[in-house]
């Protein structure tokens, strides 16, 4: 708790909060843009499953940059300043620091989602959606992007802090964008294999087109289950084995 | 003196294996977007021009300017690093020299990107099929997406140098993507550098551009590139720096 404590210290001046908020400002501009000229078109699809469907696709190309971004920062400062032997100087293990900047990036992460989601009930109730604020869709599509997030954290962590060139972290940052900006393109079997497809494989809202109209379909939570819990499961083995690898690294 | 920087330059990034992350991304672009026409051929039927803007979409109106922005940032962290800022502010080279070296190493590295997209494309439409021949703009769209990419260069290279943060400048990088597609949208792609790779590239339009637009196209391009050196070389002499 203290390591945790110490590690959002650090990051008081460095305006990271601020940062994220502002690129997911960004996000939401856009998708909501494109929300309302949608809803000028055809006032039938002002309906809380569009705007979900639009931001998890969203999400796929933004999130993964900007967790990338995030980890990043938190990670080269100490590599920048040259502080892992000060750190390591504490009687601290180095699996305890690692977890601290762990849980410091989902907790800013986890900020950027929940606003995501209150900008959603916000965008629906200024434009007076007819249906009730779906309290149980939004906690099911924060929890697909909160589980995904956590993830790719593992992953940009375990590159960022053992790489000391951030360029690669990025670069995979990028990558994972791409993939989840393409994903929709990719075959099913192909799109298991990415984590960066999450975002809309675990939506829990999916547009489909049939006769040239686009349809949003809700999905059941047992078919989202299985992928969920293998994601967790990749989670944990992505968090460990970067954890192993960084603490028996020379520093 | 130019020389010397730019070969001092060159040396930095020796062993740095930035030649990975600059072929990536165009690999990948064209395996997707070669894929995606491949498997929609009944709907893409505009050959070379419909596999360019499957090709193009994703690499030039999103991930082009982050790759270029990844590279502005290498480019500097070297000086960043390690007081490294005290050892080039007393190197007996002026700071036009300095800039200016980084500004051309980042147009060889970017034009070898162009390059090698180009490569991919003309192999990835001879595999999918396409017998027909070149489109005429396709020289124009990749030295007009180059001449873009130098000016975002340019802009990437004067935050990075500003900001010490390695990431900071990269998602200042993103955020002008959808700034620049808000800009193309109103049809003022020709007031921003990252909405004048949109149009130089013609990633969303295929239409080539008229003998003026070409013109004003390379009028702002040089515009963005010799204000936003000026400022930063003019930022260079007279602040103080932090090492």
């Amino acid at each position: 708790m203290k390591a945790i404590g110490l590690e959002l210290y650090k990051l008081r001046h460095k305006r990271l909060l601020l940062m994220v908020t502002l690129f997911l400002f960004v996000e939401i501009a856009w998708a909501f843009m494109a929300a309302s000229m949608s809803i000028s078109r055809n006032p039938n699809n002002a309906e809380w499953e569009m705007l979900i469907a639009l931001l998890s696709s969203m999400n796929g190309l933004f999130l993964p940059i900007l967790t990338a971004i995030c980890v990043s920062r938190i990670c080269d400062m100490e590599h920048k300043g040259n502080t892992w032997k000060l750190l390591l100087t504490f009687s601290v293990k180095r699996s305890t620091l690692y977890a601290a900047k762990y849980i410091s990036a989902s907790i800013i992460m986890l900020v950027a989602c929940l606003l995501q989601a209150l900008s959603i009930i916000a965008f629906g109730i200024i434009n007076g959606f007819k249906q009730p604020v779906p309290l149980i869709l939004l906690i099911r599509f924060l929890i697909g992007m909160v589980l995904t997030n956590m993830v790719i954290t593992a992953l940009q962590q375990w590159v960022s802090m053992a790489v000391k060139n951030q360029a690669f972290a990025l670069s995979l940052g990028m990558i994972g964008g791409f993939i989840g900006l393409a994903a929709d393109l990719f075959p099913a079997g192909v799109r298991r294999i990415f984590v960066w497809s999450c975002y809309t494989g675990l939506s829990p809202v999916t547009q489909s087109y049939a006769d040239e109209k686009i349809q949003f379909i809700v999905r059941n939570t047992g078919s989202l289950l299985p992928g969920m819990v293998a994601l967790a499961v990749a989670g944990i083995a992505v968090y460990l084995a970067g954890s192993v690898h960084v603490s028996r690294q020379e520093v | 003196m130019l020389r010397r920087c730019i070969s001092a330059e060159w040396m930095k990034l020796r062993h740095s294996r930035i030649w990975m992350i600059l072929m990536i991304l165009p690999i990948i672009s064209v395996l997707i977007g070669s894929a995606n026409f491949y498997m929609n051929q009944g709907v893409l039927k505009k050959e070379w021009y419909s596999l360019w803007s499957q090709v193009g979409l994703f690499y030039g109106e999103f991930f082009l300017p982050i790759l270029i922005a990844i590279c502005c940032a290498y480019m500097w962290r070297l000086e960043h690093n390690n007081k490294n800022w005290n050892m080039i502010m007393t190197a007996p080279v002026p700071a036009t020299g300095i800039f200016l070296a980084k500004l051309t190493v980042v147009g060889v590295l970017l034009l070898f990107v162009q390059l090698f997209f180009l490569a991919l494309y003309i192999i990835g439409g001879k595999l999918a099929g396409i017998a027909s021949d070149l489109p005429a703009e396709l020289a124009g769209w990749v030295f007009r997406g180059w001449m873009a990419a130098l000016t975002i260069g340019t802009m990437q290279l004067a935050l990075s140098m500003r900001i010490r943060s390695f990431a900071a400048p990269i998602g200042i990088g993103l955020c002008a993507v959808f700034i620049g597609l808000g800009m193309y949208v109103t049809h003022l792609e020709l007031f921003f550098p990252h909405s004048l790779l949109t149009t130089g590239m013609g990633v969303l339009s295929q239409t080539s551009l008229s003998t003026g637009e070409s013109v004003l196209f390379a009028i702002m391009n040089l515009l963005y590139i010799v204000v936003i050196s000026t400022v930063t070389i003019h930022r260079m002499r007279k602040s103080d720096i932090v090492a």
